[in-house]
């Protein structure tokens, strides 16, 4: 990867407030055209980061290039050519779906058609309501129409789809993947590993402001996990010494009565597992295969689940 | 200029579509006129001003009084019989202000020296300031007739009836005043609100300058208060014939001035608060006093004397009196350029305080 054509450019980038180490030396670059994702729980400071990058938070150390520009020194030339959608942000209550937009171009030194804008995020229906009497999932889109009035080449996308139900998920999903298409790089942040896995072309796994895991979803889990997950519900042999021994077996994890088995050779694992339930007399029910998640990565990096 | 265009737009429609907001901003102060002001006018448009003129020994000067200061309509001349008998006539409030011609007045005046006249009156009666220069000046007239002395300058020719005498010349302009301060100090809540609701975190992200961002703020600001300014005028005109007098070119200036420092002095004031709700708090701490400390209902001189102080230091007695005396000739408590000084002062030193101590987030 060359350091010049990376559109996002970050080494060594630290912030603390006070003794919280919020970003403490995040490194990587993000390419052109890509979704590159940044996944990890609650503090882990993906917010932090996306505000040192779109320039509206100091960093403490390191170098941060946005589309060859750092930040701190330009911070109007980059956020005039970038996307913003911020986690926490709300919008003037009283104005119009339509009326918000109109604003925001205004506010940049070029824009697309704000009638085009709010019917590329499906609120076509809604231009003529005030923001206040919006649902949550159309306020999310709202919030992303915004990081696409000026039509910039890089989009932030600060968790997205947090709160919404699967349905506005995937509608949301389906309009990053249109913003990708018409060619632009989206940096999100999410806590969701399905979304993580579904929508990035990289993703940074974060944790305590520091990158632990870094790469595709596909290769992560390749890399972590040759082997693939058998979970089953039997309580007879939740915490059994003996399923460690079973052919095949790298791992196992117990939650509560729910067994989860890491195996190189599922067929060989599900053969012996079910005659050591015969033995026990304990037949084995609902058993499910399934490649690993990142959420297996999170796990087996930092022993807790990205969501407790 | 279309981005500043594009947010005032914006922040007014916010502004209108906000009922509360207009309650507070408009209908408050027209409802306070609209009270005050019907109280006031039965006690004294109808009912007029009694004055009381006792005749110490008889003469003409008495009758040529009586006769002047008759025919301003809304005066009614009284003739006593005696001095204690009027005095205690205008301790019980039946008249406003009692006229004394002395024994032996008639003699000074043959003899060509001076001579005084008692003039008695309440202090803490608003309508005695506003009686005495009328007084002073129909005397003027009656000296100059009866002297025969030639008119050396000729005074513009000024209808004394024309003289503001009511009530309601004094409320006006000081509720007014009262719906510039709350319009500036509860307005700034919004950018606590702004602050809270991470909108302004939001408009940080783009490139829109943080002045200009404030600029639309403060643009409408001072735009409501040319609503503000029209409305109550209007509503006065209509409900209760007052005109006024002053040239609009400085109400106007004098407005946007006042707006201008209550913005100022609200955003100072919410500098210093971690949310909207806290502001509030500081806001109406400094507001509610301010409201009845600053000679908007009643005059500097029913207020206790420990309170003179308090009302001296205050901007709103200022934009009150600037006000008072501009649109409705109200006798002023101070000159015009001692308001505005003040009052510019105050917007200086807000200001500097409030780019001084603004937290963004
Ligand atoms: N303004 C601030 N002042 C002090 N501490 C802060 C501030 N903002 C964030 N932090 C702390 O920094 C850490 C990282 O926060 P950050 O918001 O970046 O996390 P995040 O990954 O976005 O979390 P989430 O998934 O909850 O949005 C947290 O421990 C948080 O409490
Ligand atoms: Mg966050």
């Amino acid at each position: 990867m060359s350091l010049n054509n990376s559109i996002v450019n970050v080494q060594d980038l630290r912030k603390y407030y006070g003794k919280v180490r919020a970003v403490d030396g995040l490194s990587f670059t993000v390419e052109k055209g890509e979704i590159f994702g940044m996944l990890g729980p609650n503090g882990a400071g993906k917010t932090t980061t996306v505000e040192v990058l779109v320039g509206i938070r100091k960093r403490d150390s390191g170098t941060v290039f946005v589309l060859g520009m750092d930040p701190e020194r330009q911070p109007m030339a980059v956020k005039d050519r970038i996307g913003v959608q911020l986690q926490t942000a709300s919008m003037y209550p009283r104005l119009t779906v339509s009326e918000v937009v109109r604003l925001f171009c205004s506010f940049y030194s070029r824009h697309l058609e704000p009638a085009e804008i709010i019917s590329q995020v499906g609120l076509q229906n809604k231009a003529g309501t005030q923001i206040k009497n919006l649902s949550g999932g159309q306020v999310q889109r709202l919030a992303i129409a915004l990081a696409m009035v000026n039509d910039g080449d890089l989009v932030f996308l600060d968790e997205p789809t947090t709160g919404l139900d699967p349905q506005a998920r995937r509608n949301l999903w389906d309009v990053v993947f249109s913003l990708k298409k018409s060619g632009k790089t989206i940096f999100l942040t999410t806590h969701y590993m399905d979304e993580a896995e579904r929508l990035c072309d990289r993703v940074a796994v974060i944790d305590h402001g520091k990158i632990i895991a870094l790469g595709s979803p596909h290769d992560l889990i390749r890399d972590h996990f040759l082997e693939r997950a058998l979970e089953f519900i039997q309580p007879a042999l939740a915490g059994d010494e003996r399923l460690s021994g079973l052919s095949g077996v790298t791992r196992v994890r117990g939650n509560g009565e729910r067994v989860t088995l890491y195996t190189t050779d599922v067929p060989r694992t599900i053969a012996s597992l079910m005659e050591l339930g015969e033995v026990v007399g304990a037949p084995i029910k609902d058993m499910v295969i399934r490649q690993a998640t990142l959420e297996d990565v999170f796990l087996k990096l930092t022993g807790r689940r990205i969501r407790e | 200029m279309n981005t500043l265009f594009q947010l005032v737009m914006a922040n007014f429609k916010e502004m209108v579509r906000d009922r509360m907001a207009l309650f507070w901003f408009l209908a408050f102060p027209v409802l306070f006129i609209l009270l005050f002001g019907t109280i006031f006018s039965e006690n004294n448009d109808t009912a007029s001003f009694s004055i009381g003129l006792v005749q110490e020994e008889p003469g003409l000067l008495g009758d040529g009084l009586a006769q002047a200061l008759g025919s301003i309509p809304s005066l009614k001349i009284e003739r006593g019989t005696s001095r204690q008998q009027e005095l205690r006539a205008l301790e019980r409030g039946d008249r406003s202000l009692v006229i004394v011609l002395p024994a032996g007045l008639s003699r000074l005046l043959e003899e060509g020296s001076s001579a005084e006249i008692p003039i008695y009156y309440d202090e803490t009666r608003q309508s005695s300031h506003v009686l005495l220069p009328v007084i002073g000046r129909v005397l003027d007239e009656v000296e100059r007739r009866m002297t025969n002395s030639p008119r050396l300058l000729d005074p513009r020719p000024e209808p004394v009836h024309a003289v503001r005498l009511r009530q309601i010349d004094y409320l006006l302009p000081g509720v007014l005043a009262m719906a510039i301060m709350q319009l500036g100090l509860f307005g700034s809540l919004r950018l606590a609100y702004l602050r809270e609701q991470k909108i302004l975190k939001r408009l940080g992200a783009t490139p829109l300058p943080r002045g200009m961002l404030l600029g639309g703020e403060v643009i409408v600001r001072l735009l409501m208060a040319l609503i503000q300014t029209t409305t109550i005028v209007v509503i006065g005109a209509l409900v209760f014939r007052v005109t006024v007098l002053g040239s609009w070119f400085i109400v106007v200036g004098l407005v946007l001035m006042g707006a201008a420092t209550f913005v100022s002095l609200g955003y100072m004031l919410v500098s210093f608060a971690r949310s909207e709700e806290s502001g509030h708090g500081i806001i109406q701490l400094v507001q509610f006093p301010m409201m009845f400390i600053s000679g908007i209902f009643f005059p500097v001189n029913m207020m206790p004397g420990f309170l003179r102080p308090v009302m001296k230091a205050m901007p709103l007695t200022y934009l009150a009196d600037a006000l008072r005396q501009v649109m409705t000739g109200t006798p002023p408590q101070y000159s015009l350029a001692t308001d505005v000084t003040v009052l510019g002062a105050w917007l200086i030193v807000t200001f500097a305080l409030g780019i001084r101590f603004f937290q963004w987030e």
